[in-house]
């Protein structure tokens, strides 16, 4: 259409940076900003706090929440919860070791596996990681039951199957060489390790779609209102599935690199992860209430609870304090965010 | 209690908002016991009347005496405690209990903690058995149809000792029989010392039950008078419109071969074998009241409901879900612009390009640039007024937030437009440019469906216009003569008479 098709002009007046800048940004901002200043207690209350291979184990030793993190933070975006992630760390781990066993080596039958080649036991675990993704799909997306309650399901049926393959005990023998060897690989020359490239990877990648792409933007249109999304073009089921298998993707890589870490399938392998990568969301500032937040928000958050936690064991807190601590910083955080919004939005 | 003659008497009420007089210099009575009807055109300031008697708005000025003393609510329950009853659309009773569970919710009476069986329950289970005996007290209410959860509700009005049941618009949702069953209920609530407030946009209604009947027009109060002394329904109709100027219409030149959308036998839960065709270049009107199927056709249309019959577009049958009909080259801008239109805590920049992101990717990823700039050239076309793209689209004006969602549409570039309720609640002026921005869409050939209840405006803009009742099509208008708006209002108010008789009294 042609009505006095006008270029831009100077009317429509710049403001200055700060109102420009978006409320996801802002409240990265703000929690950075926090992080710093819980970082600088840190630093004055604990000695040898500042030093670079603390930084650097801060930094990356929650790389398993934060790979989780991921899919859980998209899915909170469009307004949906994933309470699986965690069974299918173990579930993923457990098949991984199960697949790639030898057969018949033992009268011990947790010692026998399907002796497939490792590539194609990794393949088939995440397939079937997938498939529990799946299952969230077709419930959620499909028939819109409330995901807090389907994903609760999935969460126990994955940490079932883990359990009926490994009979409550673990897989750890009949074992190939090549399986221990990711999990424990590092960059040759130091000792970041394989796993945290991964992390790194990803969280790029992460940031890229929803800053850049028209599929990262419409996760944001759905959880603003999945209505009007409808409304306006995007696939609004299809999207929400594809998220919750790529959640199920992100968690099944975990529980592979977890997995061959240890050497070890368990089924009671990250027990409680799916809280962890909630509270990191939602320390960072990702709203639940979905259409806000970012991967950054997520990773923030991370490294914010990674330095509590660190600080209070370094001060000879017990252990026993752990979950504790984090209740305590998530409080503080959650409101710290609702005070710095509040005011901006008055303002 | 010495008992007034009027149980309500409303002296110069006055209701501003902030662009608008919703309620001006209002006096009238209503007398005790009867069955007082208010009747009015959408925006004629009945709904605000009654938000005011209920406690939901607050009075700018005048005065409102109940039983001859000053009454101001200021909330729904305080107005429950002096007596006034409300029987909203939206039914107020919980599916999930019995009859006498809701009857008697928020007034049980407990011993240590235990229900106990009071006089007082039992008296209000009478009162729903002299009213409907049919429906059983330990009757699951989920169970009941509409009509009887309004006889519930009408029930617990009568047992608390309310004065006044005010019923907004109770048979748009109820069969014929049920209408039959609930008249006899409501004429048998004067002998219960109970007056009715009745609104309804069905003028028969009115004539069966009514014992006085108040017409508002413009948020001014035009006349209070018995029904007896009211002849017939176009009088009525006359009262309600009043000598309304509308706006010029200018015949347009346009090929009417050229056609582009054809709609076959489409039915659904709410429309009836709707048919109509319509050609590039032409504005088409839906124009009908409150619940005549208006919504229900633009969303079938637009594939977010689901119909049978055939939608031609363009010589292709159409697809049946938002997205494909968007791509086929349909736009919607919903009825609802907060809930369905608009992402409200994502920025303009957030807003305007979504239904065409092609238009600004490349490979799926955005051009920031181009994006900014498209926001831009739409902030500027439609006059949006904000300081930035990246303001939250919560923060504008409801004009602009509507401006907003138009941009959309027509950014997505489609062939067809349809506009549900396109200027409902936003001020004069941003109503004039949206009315210019159709006129000029059309001047380029591109097809225009507009769903409104409101007569002036799609018989300011529109070449066409279909008249609906009930989900059927009632009649066809077209513009350009002179406009008969008695035959209009006995159309949309379901009066039957009219079909076969050519609407447009040609005047020379």
């Amino acid at each position: 259409m042609n009505i006095e098709t006008t270029k831009p002009t100077k009317s429509t007046k710049r403001a200055g940076w700060g109102s420009r800048m978006s409320n996801e940004t802002y409240i990265t901002i703000f929690m950075a900003g926090v992080l710093l200043v819980i970082f600088l207690i840190a630093c004055l209350a604990v000695p040898g706090f500042y030093n670079p291979k603390n930084i650097i184990n801060i930094l990356t030793n929650n790389w398993y929440i934060v790979i989780i993190g991921i899919g859980v933070t998209f899915l909170l975006i469009t307004g949906n919860f994933d309470m699986s992630v965690g069974g299918v760390i173990a579930m993923t781990g457990v098949l991984s070791v199960y697949f790639c066993q030898a057969s018949n080596v033992s009268r011990n039958v947790l010692a026998n596996g399907l002796g497939l080649p490792y590539g194609v036991a990794i393949g088939l675990a995440l397939l079937c990681a997938m498939g529990i993704g799946g299952i969230n799909a077709f419930f959620v997306a499909g028939l819109k039951v409330p995901s807090i309650i389907v994903t609760l399901g999935t969460m126990m049926l994955a940490r079932g199957i883990g359990q009926v393959v490994t009979q409550g005990a673990q897989r750890n023998t009949s074992l190939p060489d090549v399986f221990g060897v990711i999990g424990n690989a590092s960059i040759p020359g130091t000792t970041l390790k394989f796993s945290v490239v991964i992390m790194v990877t990803l969280l790029i990648i992460a940031f890229i779609f929803e800053r850049w792409t028209v599929a990262g933007r419409r996760t944001y249109l759905i959880g603003a209102n999945s209505e009007a999304a409808r409304l306006s073009g995007v696939k609004v089921t299809r999207h929400i599935a594809t998220l919750f298998i790529i959640s199920a993707l992100l968690a099944g890589i975990t529980g592979i690199l977890m997995t061959s870490e240890y050497k070890a399938g368990l089924s009671s392998r990250a027990m409680g992860f799916e809280f962890d990568a909630l509270v990191v969301a939602l320390l960072g500032g990702v709203s639940i209430a979905g259409g806000f937040g970012s991967v950054l928000n997520m990773f923030v958050g991370a490294i914010l609870l990674s330095t509590m936690t660190t600080m209070a064991t370094a001060l000879l807190l017990s252990p026993d304090w752990q979950f504790t601590l984090k209740a305590v910083v998530t409080f503080i955080a959650i409101l710290a965010q609702r005070w710095a919004l509040d005011r901006r939005s008055r303002g | 209690m010495e008992l007034t003659e009027n149980v309500l008497e409303i002296r110069d009420l006055v209701k501003d908002f902030p662009s608008v007089r919703a309620v001006n210099d209002v006096s009238f009575d209503i007398k005790r016991n009867t069955i007082h009807c208010l009747v009015g055109e959408n925006g004629a300031g009945k709904s605000t009347l009654i938000k005011i008697l209920t406690g939901a708005y607050q009075r700018t000025s005048g005065t409102i005496l109940l039983n001859g003393k000053e009454f101001a609510p200021s909330s729904t329950k305080e107005a429950k405690e002096r007596g006034i009853s409300t029987l909203f659309q939206e039914l107020n009773v919980v599916d999930q209990l019995t009859v006498e569970e809701n009857l008697t919710l928020g007034m049980e009476d407990t011993k240590f903690g235990f229900l106990r069986r009071t006089d007082k329950i039992n008296k209000i289970v009478s009162v729903m058995n002299s009213l409907e005996p049919s429906i059983r007290p330990q009757q699951l209410v989920s169970t009941l149809s509409v009509a009887k959860k309004q006889i519930v509700e009408i029930a617990k009005a009568v047992a608390s000792e309310s004065d006044i049941i005010i019923m907004d618009e109770p048979t748009a949702a109820i069969s014929e029989n049920e209408i039959q069953r609930l008249f006899a209920i409501i004429k048998n609530l004067r002998e219960k010392h109970v007056t009715v407030i009745y609104i309804s946009h069905r003028l028969d209604e009115i004539f069966e039950i009514g014992d006085y009947v108040t017409v508002m027009r413009d948020g001014r109060h035009i006349d209070t008078k018995p029904l007896s002394e009211v002849k017939d329904r176009s009088e009525l109709i006359k009262l309600m419109i009043g000598k309304t100027v509308f706006e010029q219409y200018t015949p347009r030149e346009r090929d009417s071969a050229d056609v582009i959308l054809q709609v076959n036998h489409l039915s659904n839960h709410k429309l009836q074998d709707i048919s109509f065709s319509v050609s590039r270049g032409e504005i088409v009107g839906f124009y009908g009241l409150v619940g005549a199927g208006k919504t229900e056709l633009a969303r079938a249309i637009y594939g977010a409901d689901p119909y049978t019959g055939d939608i031609i577009f363009k010589g292709n049958k159409l697809s049946s879900t938002p997205d494909q009909v968007i791509q086929a080259g349909i736009t919607l801008v919903p009825e609802e612009r907060r809930t369905q239109g608009l992402f409200t805590i994502l920025t303009l920049r957030g807003n305007i390009p979504v239904m065409n992101m092609k238009k600004i990717s490349r490979h799926g990823f955005i051009n920031g640039a181009r994006e900014r700039e498209v926001t831009l050239e739409y902030i500027d076309k439609l006059r949006i007024a904000t300081s930035s793209t990246e303001k939250s689209a919560a923060q504008l004006s409801g004009g602009n937030q509507q401006k907003v969602v138009l941009s959309k549409c027509l950014f997505a570039d489609a062939d067809l437009l349809m506009m549900d309720e396109p200027t409902r609640g936003i001020d004069v002026g941003a109503k004039s440019e949206i009315y210019s921005i159709i006129r000029q869409l059309a001047a380029e050939g591109k097809a225009i469906l507009i769903f409104s209840s409101e007569l002036p405006e799609v018989i300011n803009i529109c070449d066409t216009i279909y008249l609906l009742y009930d989900g059927r099509m009632q009649d066809t208008i077209h513009n350009g003569g002179d406009i008969d708006s008695e035959m209009i209002m006995h159309a949309v108010s379901g009066v039957t008479a009219v079909s076969g008789v050519t609407a447009v009294k040609e005047v020379l």
